[in-house]
């Protein structure tokens, strides 16, 4: 615990924790790259399900979409940084905490695995006359992992 | 209590029911929301170039009245566990009350104008560019607003 107080009584965490304005601000933009942020990967998602935006391309989709998801991704993550280090005592004592962690760690994995096969390959799977099972499953797991990823951040608040 | 009703008490003495709505609501206003940013993202002319906003409001609209129903469904439910302090608190003073009325004016005013403005705006032809921008530039305002209000209820008294 010796590390998240520390971090937490840093005073300008300190002071985040307990502003009545800064607070709720913070974790409304973190709210709102969830929205924004959540319609773009159920875009992509069902596009490469086949299930919507059948007249673009998967490309088009995730080429477009991707600065986007960039910006709202690092916005959220800092936000979400901000938020768990000014309590950061009371969320490393939290295990539904570390549950959201480690599903943030298997976004990378499966980003890591997916990208090079999917993501970076947008025209192989443009030119294929059906959807390779390789992008239905980035697809599903993606819509998993996500669904996972907001329920824990919203559980956190549950656990005493 | 104002309310006594079976809603309201398996809200508040079943400790999941509460947060499974709250689940629900995140993810509801997330797709819904979502979905709508994604039209006006193609009408402010920064994504999805290639297809029309009017497409793109055809793929969107399912989605976005799914998970509109979810989203008023799973608030109704929020509400209805302590419908007191939406309701009983001093009027026009800047608590939770206040904040959800609020928050409530700005969810009318954007369903709205989702159905009728940007609707319209989105299935025209040939829109001047600067009017498919404020539109959707409005839509984005009332939508984050909305997020913002439903965050601040919970942080006044």
């Amino acid at each position: 615990m010796g590390i998240a107080h520390s971090i937490q009584s840093i005073s300008f965490l300190s002071d985040f924790s307990q502003s009545v304005l800064a607070y709720p601000i913070v974790l409304s933009t973190h709210l709102t790259c969830i929205a924004l942020f959540g319609g773009m990967i159920l875009a992509t998602d069902l596009r490469l399900l086949g299930l919507s935006l059948k007249s673009l391309t998967v490309t088009e989709v995730v080429t477009s979409l991707r600065p986007w998801k960039r910006l709202g991704g690092t916005i959220m993550i800092s936000m979400g940084l901000l938020l768990a280090s000014s309590k950061a005592e009371e969320y490393a004592a939290n295990p539904i905490f570390w549950t959201k962690m480690i599903i943030l760690g298997l976004i990378g994995v499966h980003a890591l695995i997916f990208r090079p096969i999917v993501y970076n390959k947008t025209e192989e799977l443009d030119r294929s006359p059906v959807m390779p099972a390789r992008a239905k499953a980035a697809a599903i797991l993606s819509l998993v992992l996500w669904t996972a990823m907001f329920t824990m951040g919203r559980l956190i608040a549950y656990w005493d | 209590m104002l309310v006594q009703n079976a809603i309201a008490d398996t809200l508040n003495n079943a400790e999941w029911t509460f947060a499974l709505a709250e689940c629900l609501h995140i993810g509801g206003f997330a797709v819904g929301i979502g979905s709508i940013a994604l039209v006006d993202l193609r009408m402010l002319n920064l994504g999805l170039r290639k297809e029309t906003a009017a497409r793109i409001l055809k793929y969107t609209e399912p989605w976005t009245m799914v998970a509109l129903v979810f989203v008023v469904f799973s608030g109704l439910m929020l509400f209805l566990a302590q419908p007191e302090i939406y309701l009983q608190r001093a009027p026009y003073v800047l608590n939770e009350r206040f904040m959800f009325l609020l928050k409530m004016s700005l969810l009318a005013t954007a369903v709205l104008y989702n159905f009728t403005v940007h609707r319209r705006v989105a299935k025209m032809d040939n829109p001047p560019p600067a009017l498919s921008k404020l539109v959707a530039a409005v839509s984005l305002v009332l939508w984050v607003s909305i997020v913002f209000g439903g965050i601040f209820i919970g942080f006044l008294q």
